[in-house]
C-alpha cells in the first residue's frame, strides 16, 4: 500500500503559499524529508497528521484521507514533535502510559506497552524519575517512546536529533534505524542534517518553496562516480604525472590524485605506480556523489576529471 | 586603557577554572589559539558554553587567567570592541527588524556609520530580503543568521559562536561554513562549538575537545589521532583476492591483525606510516588488484569517540 499520497496538495496562509500543488507518492520505508526553512515541511507534517486541512487538493496516509479520516490516521500514526513538549513534573512511565491510554489502549495494555517501548528506547531505572530532571538525550527518547506507544504503522519524527551530542545522536539514529527495520514501522524523518539522512534513510523527499524538488531512493543520490581518488602522504604530483604519462586522465588535488575510472586496468596501474615510486599510500577510493549536491547551486558535475 | 602586547595569542587560557558553587564547569584548562578557525567539541554539559562565556567576558574565571587579544575580558571592556559573540540562546528581540537589531549592535559598538556597517553585515549572512521584517516572524535559521550579523557588524578580530548552525537548513549551513572560512582566511580568530562532527571536519582540522570540564585534546585532529599510539589504526581494503592478500599482509611486521569479512578486509596496524609504504608493493607481490583502501578510524568522529570514551 502507498504510504503517503498527495494530489495537487496546496496550503495557503493568507498571502503565503506553504504548499503549492504538491504531488507525492511514497512507499513504506525510512524516508528522509528535507527542505529549506520555510519550504513547507512542517505544514506537510501537520496536514499528514490531520491537524490542519489543506486549502486545495487531497492527501492520504496509509490509504486514509487526511480530512475525512483524521481520527483513523491518529490510530496508526505516531508523532514526535521538534519542540520541548514534555510535562516536567511526571515520570516517563506515567506520561507514556497516559499517551497510550489517550490513543485508546486499555489500562493494562497501556502499562505493558509503556514498559516495552521505554525499554526499546533505552530508558531503564530513570523512567520513574520526573522528566524535568532529564538530559536532552533522555527527553528525546521519551518523545520517541510516546510516539511508539500505540504501536503505529507510521512514525513522523521532526528533527529527532536536535540538541543531542555526538554520542546521543548516534544512539538516536541507531534507534530510528532499528525501529524502521526490525519492527517494520515506516518512518518519516524531517532533518536539516543530510549526513544523518544518508546514514539512516532509504528514500529521500526534498521540498523547496512548497514544490517537490526530489523524490527518489537515497542510493540514487549517493551513487559511486567514475572518479577514483588516490591519496598519498607525499608525491601526489609525481603520481599524477606518472599516471598521466601512462595515458590515464589524472588531476592533482592537494594530496589526492583524481582519476577517470574508464577501465579496470587503472587499478593495477595505480598499484604499480605507487609501488614503483615508493609512495606512502593513504587511500584508494571511488568517489561518491553527495546528498548535498542537490542543494548546491554551483554543483560540480560528477566525474569532472579533465 | 591597557594596550595589548603585540605578539599575544588571540585567545589564551592559563589554568583557567570556573565553578558554580560545588559544580566544576571548567577545570584547569590551558591553551592558546591564533588566527584561523577552531571547532570546540564535547558532550552536552562538558563546559563548552561556560568556556565561551569566559572568553566573552560574561564570567570571570574562578581561578587562573583568561586573555583575549592580550586583555582580560572580564575586567577590560575595551576588548569587547574586538570580540563578536553568537550565543546559543535566543538572544534577539522579536519586535525589532533584522536590520534594527544589527544596527543596534553597531551603535552599541560605537560605530560611526552604523547604517552602512549593518547593511554590509546583513548582506554577508544573506538576510537582505528579510532585513526589514520583525525578527519575531523569522524562522529559526533566519534568527540564527541575524545573531551572526549582529556579532560581526563591527568586524571583530575574535569571533565566538555557540552552536551557530543550529536550526539552519542545508543551504544556509553551506553558506555559513563558507562565510566563517572566509573570515578565518582573512586572519580572524574563530572559535565555534558544534555537535555535528562531519561539519566541523569540513570547516577545518583544528579542534579543542572538552570532556567533563577538562581539556581532553587540542590541535589538528589528525595529529591527535597519530598520538594515540595505544589505538591500532584500522584500514579497510577491497581487492580481487582478499584471502591471498591477507596472507601476504600478515607476514609483514607492520600488520598485527587481519580480519576477513564478506567482501572486505579489515587490517589493524600500529605503524601506520610503515603500512602505507608496503601496501602497494605487498599487493603487487601477491598479484592482487586493489580496488579500495580506506582508513577506517582516522575521521574526526573516531578521534572524538576515542577521546570521550577512554
Amino acid at each position: 500500500m502507498t504510504l503517503i499520497e498527495t494530489r495537487s496538495l496546496t496550503k495557503d496562509y493568507g498571502q503565503v503559499k506553504a504548499l503549492d500543488r504538491l504531488d507525492l507518492g511514497v512507499e513504506p520505508g525510512i524516508i528522509g524529508l528535507v527542505g529549506a526553512n520555510g519550504a513547507g515541511k512542517s505544514t506537510l507534517l501537520k496536514i499528514l497528521l490531520g491537524l490542519i486541512p489543506p486549502t486545495a487538493g487531497s492527501a492520504s496516509v496509509l490509504g486514509l484521507d487526511v480530512v475525512g479520516e483524521a481520527d483513523e490516521i491518529r490510530k496508526v500514526v505516531g508523532y514526535m514533535p521538534e519542540h520541548d513538549c514534555l510535562p516536567p513534573d511526571v515520570g516517563a512511565t506515567e506520561f507514556v502510559t497516559h499517551m497510550a491510554r489517550i490513543s485508546g489502549l486499555p489500562r493494562t495494555a497501556a502499562r505493558e506497552r509503556t514498559a516495552e517501548v521505554l525499554r526499546h528506547v533505552g530508558l531503564y531505572e530513570e523512567r520513574y524519575r520526573q522528566i524535568g530532571g532529564y538530559s536532552t538525550g533522555m527527553k528525546q527518547r521519551v518523545k520517541l517512546a510516546q510516539a511508539l506507544a500505540h504501536d503505529p504503522k507510521l512514525l513522523l519524527l521532526d528533527e529527532p536529533t536536535n540538541g543531542l551530542d555526538p554520542t546521543g545522536r548516534d544512539e538516536m539514529l541507531d534507534l530510528i534505524k532499528r525501529t524502521g527495520t526490525e519492527f517494520g514501522i515506516s518512518v518519516v524523518v524531517a532533518s536539516h542534517l543530510l549526513g544523518e539522512i544518508e546514514q539512516v534513510c532509504t528514500y529521500l523527499l526534498a521540498i523547496d518553496a512548497g514544490h517537490l524538488l526530489q523524490s527518489a531512493p537515497i542510493s540514487t543520490f549517493t551513487q559511486r562516480t567514475a572518479v577514483l581518488a588516490v591519496e598519498v602522504e607525499e608525491g601526489a604530483d609525481r603520481l599524477a604525472a606518472a599516471l598521466a604519462g601512462l595515458g590515464f586522465k589524472a588531476r592533482q588535488d592537494e594530496a589526492c590524485v583524481l582519476l577517470a575510472l574508464d577501465d579496470e586496468s587503472l587499478y593495477d596501474a595505480v598499484r604499480d605506480t605507487v609501488a614503483e615510486l615508493g609512495l606512502p599510500l593513504v587511500r584508494i577510493q571511488q568517489e561518491r556523489r553527495r546528498l548535498e549536491e542537490i542543494f548546491r547551486d554551483d554543483a560540480p558535475a560528477a566525474g569532472g576529471v579533465q | 586603557m591597557t594596550t595589548a602586547p603585540a605578539q599575544a595569542p588571540a585567545i589564551e587560557l592559563v589554568n583557567a577554572a570556573r565553578w558554580y558553587g560545588n559544580v566544576v564547569a571548567v577545570n584547569d584548562i590551558t591553551f592558546s589559539l591564533g588566527p584561523g578557525i577552531t571547532g570546540l567539541l564535547g558532550p552536552n554539559g562538558a563546559g563548552k558554553t561556560t568556556l565561551l562565556h569566559m572568553l566573552a567576558g560574561f564570567l570571570a574565571p574562578s581561578a587562573g587567567t583568561v586573555r583575549v587579544l592580550g586583555l582580560n575580558p572580564s575586567r577590560d571592556p575595551s576588548v569587547y570592541r574586538r570580540i563578536g559573540l553568537v550565543p546559543e540562546r535566543e538572544s534577539v528581540y522579536g519586535f525589532l527588524t533584522g536590520f534594527e537589531y544589527v544596527r543596534f549592535n553597531a551603535r552599541l559598538q560605537g560605530m560611526r556609520d552604523a547604517d552602512a556597517a549593518s547593511r554590509v553585515a546583513i548582506e554577508r549572512v544573506g538576510l537582505q530580503d528579510a532585513a526589514h521584517r520583525a525578527i519575531g516572524t523569522y524562522s529559526k535559521g533566519m534568527r540564527q543568521r541575524a545573531k551572526v550579523a549582529g556579532a560581526l557588524v563591527h568586524d571583530p578580530q575574535v569571533l565566538l559562536l555557540d552552536e551557530p548552525f543550529n536550526g539552519m537548513d542545508p543551504r544556509q549551513r553551506l553558506a555559513m561554513m563558507d562565510l566563517l572560512g572566509e573570515m578565518a582566511a582573512a586572519g580572524r580568530t574563530i572559535l565555534f562549538s558544534s555537535h555535528i562532527l562531519e561539519e566541523v571536519e569540513r570547516i577545518g582540522t583544528e579542534i579543542l575537545v572538552i570532556v567533563a570540564g577538562r581539556l581532553a585534546a587540542s590541535g589538528d585532529f589528525r595529529a591527535i589521532r597519530a598520538l594515540m599510539t595505544d589505538r591500532p589504526h584500522m584500514i579497510t581494503i577491497r581487492s580481487s583476492d582478499d584471502r591471498r592478500l591477507a596472507v601476504t599482509l600478515m607476514s609483514d611486521p607492520a600488520v598485527f591483525a587481519v580480519t576477513l569479512h564478506d567482501s572486505e578486509l579489515a587490517v589493524q596496524t600500529a605503524h601506520l606510516s610503515a603500512f602505507r609504504r608496503i601496501i602497494a608493493t605487498a599487493s603487487r607481490t601477491a598479484g592482487v588488484r586493489l580496488t579500495e583502501v580506506s582508513p577506517a578510524d582516522e575521521s574526526l568522529e573516531s578521534v572524538f569517540d576515542y577521546l570521550v570514551h577512554r
